[in-house]
């Protein structure tokens, strides 16, 4: 009996590990579907699509299957596809997670953090990305709606920033213009508008572009708030996902990367 | 002894030619020789064979060698040899002799000053003994030549020494005197820095001999001397600044002196530094900040040490400009990149520059930052010359070569060349070899050569640390220390990347090498000039990670961008600008204004009128014209005679068809009775120069007495042709006898008889 348990222990981790294998840095979360590695994911680029993960409200990293995860990997790799396409930017076809618990994080200068209305950031966490935001680094958020979850988010984003304003985002800002000219911008709902003819989550009804400036009037944190630009990016080869609304949401990511590697 | 042997003096050899006087000719003589030399080598033969028959040939050839050469001095001397001199006429040359009476001269030298030294020199025969045979006029040196009546008017009392000045005054009075020779006494202690080439060849040209006596120890025991400090004119407000100061010790090995730099009185560096050998000059730099705008007087003092013999050449001063400028810098990304971003924001903390950049977001579009209108470079990389310079520098990032026009590589090669710009090349993946830069119009202005291969960018992790030359530059400065600042560029965070360049061009000069993954050495910060501008290269697009992976409170990254960038700029001149030789002027009464006057395009212009105001000490103000120089277009000169000691300031406006072309600033500052104090030691070097060049000779107080003999022979003057005998010298007879005697002895020896 003993060896029958030991055999189907090894058999799953054997598995598990040609899964992880050839998925390689591919962490093995199943999310919507199977995304196969790009053939240059190993490639050596200027620009690297970073996926911060943190720990969700009152679960950890790995609690709610981990907030952090949502869309990922497929949302950041079709993404990475329309960045490579459409910009000189030098950038690797796959994405790189990462965490405000290892130095690897300011090796990386822009990060993407999805349902941050479920982040919680503890003062270390906070202090770590307060020091990564001054030093130059930049944060864009995504994919959080209504009162509640931009709440919690408040709640870690000023243990990060406590006398730091989020500010509306004028349409004169530079991030709206730095490659496409933005200034007529609409809510990019992600796949639940399909199940529930919804545009908006929650209560977020009307789509937020904020963000938080450092002294020299620089951006350092966008906040895309009552939108889903991850799912737009990740169901942008979806035939019935209307093409309006992925264009915007690939429009916005680029121009927040190129105003990152500008300012 | 030499006499006694050859009949004649040294001096007569020396100057003379060497003729025979005997009436046949001389191919005669050459072909006795031979045949002299062929008979008796017969006759050997034949004699040696027999009563010899076991000598070797090396032996024979010996004594017929010896007996040939007997025969040959014999021919020699039948021909007459002679030498024919030119010497002056008694009583009808003057012979001027200088004496140096410049306050260096005052100088104790054990018991005696160095003046009491050449007057006792002078007055314990030398003179009595010219005097007999020529007239002497008797002269003072100093800042000017003036003739005195006897030896008690020296008083060694003149604030400089102006040797080249003195002689051409020789010169002049040349024309109109038989002036035989120049007798020089004197250390040689030139404040004007050496001689004139000019003042040489017009002694040549009248074969006016010049003989110098030197007096005065060739160096002191115990001395600290501040001989050079080299500091920009021209510095950018707020700019961290070098002074590399040239010093020479004597009797203090090993011992440590403290160099300062102050202004009005305010320490702005110090640095103890350990005194290397005896005599050798040695270069320490110290750096400081510029601070505000102004002319700015920086004393540069070493010591002084306990002992020393001349402490008031410790101290030396030196001007510098700080401007207010406001440099701008155009820097072209062919691709949105960290290092783009990171140079961005460290160049946003510097008040001092602008940055104006280029970067291409898509294929066909650019984003501009840092423009002053909505029409700055709205159609991309400046195509036209008054467009490009506009700006006084330029950096060419990630871009491929072919992305400029040959037009726009030729504007940016003459942006260097001509209008004197700065540019700065940095690594990436479509740059330098990689970017095809190698085949390209701008390979001649890189400081590097570009390695043939591509690939040559790789995006892996690399060191960095200084060399000998970054250490003592300002750019690679991070903190004061020399050897902090070297240990901090080592401890620096790895580079994000790195790209392989070639060898350093010849003039080029490598700051920094970076350690690439295995240990290679290759250069990352190389600088060179071009023209009349400046080139820089960082073989890298990855120090971004210094700012990124470094605590918020580290200023490397932002330090370091700041100081390239403002090198790079500093040089650039405007379209107007005002030059003097020196800024310091050591007892000089004269000053040369030079303007530089260009149009937009930076090409000379000839047709402006420009003027210059000058403001001095006690409200003094003066207005000049500067004149074209015909030679050179584009160049406006004058000089002006510079009133009083102080610190004076010039402001140049050049104008062009009424309407204002451009303004320059110059800053100077006279000071008077300082110049003694410095090279204070007898320069023999220069003496013996001086004399060798004119064909005359050098002697010490002991050689003295042989110059009465000697001073005859010159072609200056009112001269006689004489002509010496040889063939009676007693040399030639010793010399048949010894042969003869060492020719006995080896036939005897080999039994050769």
């Amino acid at each position: 009996m003993r060896v029958r348990i030991v055999a189907l222990a090894g058999l799953t981790l054997a598995l598990l590990g040609a899964v992880y294998g050839q998925q390689r840095r591919r962490l093995f979360i199943l999310e919507d579907e199977f995304v196969p590695l790009p053939p240059d994911a190993d490639e050596k680029t200027e620009f690297v699509f970073a996926r911060l993960r943190y720990p969700t409200f009152g679960r950890g990293y790995w609690g709610w299957r981990g907030a952090w995860t949502v869309d990922y990997p497929k949302a950041d790799r079709q993404f990475l596809q329309g960045l490579r396409r459409l910009t000189r930017i030098h950038a690797r076809s796959m994405e790189e997670v990462v965490d405000l618990d290892s130095d690897r994080i300011f090796d990386y200068p822009w990060i993407y953090a999805v349902e941050v209305g479920h982040w919680d950031l503890d003062d270390r966490q906070a202090a770590r990305l307060r020091e990564y935001l001054l030093r130059g680094g930049f944060l864009m958020t995504d994919d959080f709606h209504g009162t509640f979850e931009w709440d919690v988010f408040l709640a870690s984003m000023q243990r990060v920033f406590p006398d730091r304003p989020i500010v509306e985002l004028e349409n004169a800002d530079p991030i709206f213009h730095v490659l496409y000219d933005l200034d007529e911008r609409f809510q990019v709902p992600g796949i639940r508008y399909f199940y529930t003819g919804r545009t908006y989550e929650q209560d977020g009804i009307e789509p937020r572009w904020r963000g938080i400036y450092d002294d020299q009037g620089r951006l350092m944190v966008a906040i895309c708030h009552n939108m889903d630009l991850g799912d737009a990016w990740e169901w942008a080869d979806l035939p019935q996902y209307p093409e309006r609304w992925a264009s915007l949401a690939y429009r916005i990511g680029i121009n927040y990367i190129i105003y990152a590697m500008t300012h | 002894m030499f006499e006694f042997f050859f009949e004649h003096s040294p001096a007569v050899f020396r100057k003379g030619e060497f003729i025979l006087l005997g009436s046949w000719p001389i191919w005669i003589l050459i072909v006795l020789i031979f045949a002299a030399g062929g008979i008796l080598a017969l006759r050997l033969r034949r004699t040696a064979a027999a009563a010899a028959p076991g000598v070797t040939m090396r032996r024979a050839a010996g004594i017929w060698a010896l007996d040939t050469a007997v025969v040959a001095v014999l021919l020699l001397m039948l021909w007459h040899p002679a030498i024919r001199i030119a010497a002056l006429k008694p009583q009808q040359n003057i012979i001027a002799v200088v004496v140096d009476d410049s306050r260096s001269m005052g100088i104790q030298e054990g018991s005696a000053t160095r003046l009491e030294q050449a007057a006792g020199l002078l007055g314990s025969g030398l003179l009595d003994d010219l005097q007999n045979r020529f007239q002497v006029r008797l002269y003072r040196l100093g800042t000017e030549l003036e003739r005195i009546q006897s030896l008690e008017d020296l008083s060694a009392s003149d604030h400089a020494t102006h040797i080249g000045a003195a002689l051409d005054q020789i010169v002049a009075e040349s024309a109109s005197l038989p002036i035989g020779a120049v007798v020089l006494v004197s250390d040689g202690a030139d404040n004007t820095g050496g001689l004139p080439p000019e003042t040489i060849a017009a002694l040549r040209s009248r074969r006016l001999p010049v003989h110098t006596i030197g007096v005065g120890r060739p160096q002191f025991d115990h001395d600290v001397e501040i001989t050079d400090v080299q500091t920009p004119d021209r510095a950018l407000a707020g700019s961290r600044l070098t002074a590399q100061v040239t010093l020479r010790q004597r009797g203090f090995d090993g011992r440590k002196a403290r160099l300062t730099v102050r202004s009005e009185g305010r320490v702005l560096a110090t640095r103890e530094v350990e005194l290397a050998e005896g005599g050798k000059p040695q270069v320490e730099t110290l750096l400081f900040h510029a601070g505000s705008p102004g002319a700015k007087r920086l004393e540069i003092s070493a010591g002084p040490l306990e002992g020393e013999e001349n402490p008031g050449n410790n101290t030396l001063a030196r001007l510098v400009n700080i401007v207010d400028a406001h440099p701008r810098i155009l820097y072209m990304e062919g691709e949105p990149r960290w290092e783009f971003k990171f140079i961005r924001r460290a160049i946003d903390e510097d008040p001092t520059v602008e940055l104006v950049s280029i970067l291409r977001t898509t294929q066909n579009k650019i984003y501009r930052q840092g423009i002053h209108t909505p029409e700055e470079l709205k159609e991309g990389f400046p195509g036209r010359v008054d467009e490009m310079f506009s700006y006084d520098g330029l950096i060419i990032g990630s871009v491929e070569a072919a992305y400029f026009t040959p037009v726009q590589q030729e504007l940016i090669r003459e942006f260097v060349d001509r209008r004197g710009g700065g540019l700065l090349f940095l690594g990436g993946r479509a740059s330098l070899a990689d970017g095809g830069y190698g085949a390209s119009a701008l390979a001649e202005v890189l400081p590097v050569r570009l390695p043939s291969s591509k690939q040559t960018f790789h995006r892996d992790r690399a060191g960095v640390r200084l060399t000998p030359a970054g250490r003592d530059s300002m750019i690679t400065r991070l903190v004061d220390d020399a050897e902090a600042n070297a240990r901090r560029w080592e401890e620096l965070p790895q580079l994000a990347d790195y790209q392989e360049v070639g060898p350093p061009k010849p003039g080029a000069t490598v700051l920094a090498e970076l350690i690439a993954p295995g240990g290679r050495e290759l250069p990352l910060l190389v600088t060179q000039h071009y023209g009349r501008g400046r080139v820089a290269l960082f073989a890298t697009g990855g120090s971004w990670r210094w700012q990124m992976t470094q605590p918020l409170e580290d200023k490397t990254h932002e330090i370091f961008w700041q100081q390239l960038l403002r090198w790079l700029v500093t040089g650039a001149p405007g379209r107007v600008s005002l030059s003097v030789p020196r800024q310091m002027l050591f007892d000089e009464e004269r000053v040369r204004l030079t303007a530089t006057v260009r149009d937009t395009a930076y090409a000379p212009v000839a047709d402006a009128r420009v003027s210059a105001r000058i403001l001095g000490p006690n409200g003094l103000q003066a207005a000049v014209e500067l004149a074209p120089d015909p030679a050179r277009i584009g160049i406006y000169e004058t000089e002006w005679t510079v009133p009083g000691q102080g610190s004076y300031i010039a402001e140049v406006t050049a104008y062009r068809a009424g309407k204002e072309a451009g303004r320059g600033v110059v800053t100077f500052e006279r000071m008077d009775g300082v110049a003694e104090n410095f090279h204070a030691e007898q320069n023999r070097e220069l003496l013996e120069r001086l004399a060798s060049a004119t064909g005359g000779s050098y002697y010490t107080p002991e050689t003295a007495a042989r110059l009465s003999d000697e001073i005859s022979f010159s072609e200056a003057g009112v001269t006689v042709r004489e002509t010496k005998d040889l063939w009676n010298m007693p040399i030639l007879f010793l010399l048949l006898l010894a042969l003869k005697s060492g020719e006995w002895y080896l036939r005897r020896k080999w039994g050769v008889v």
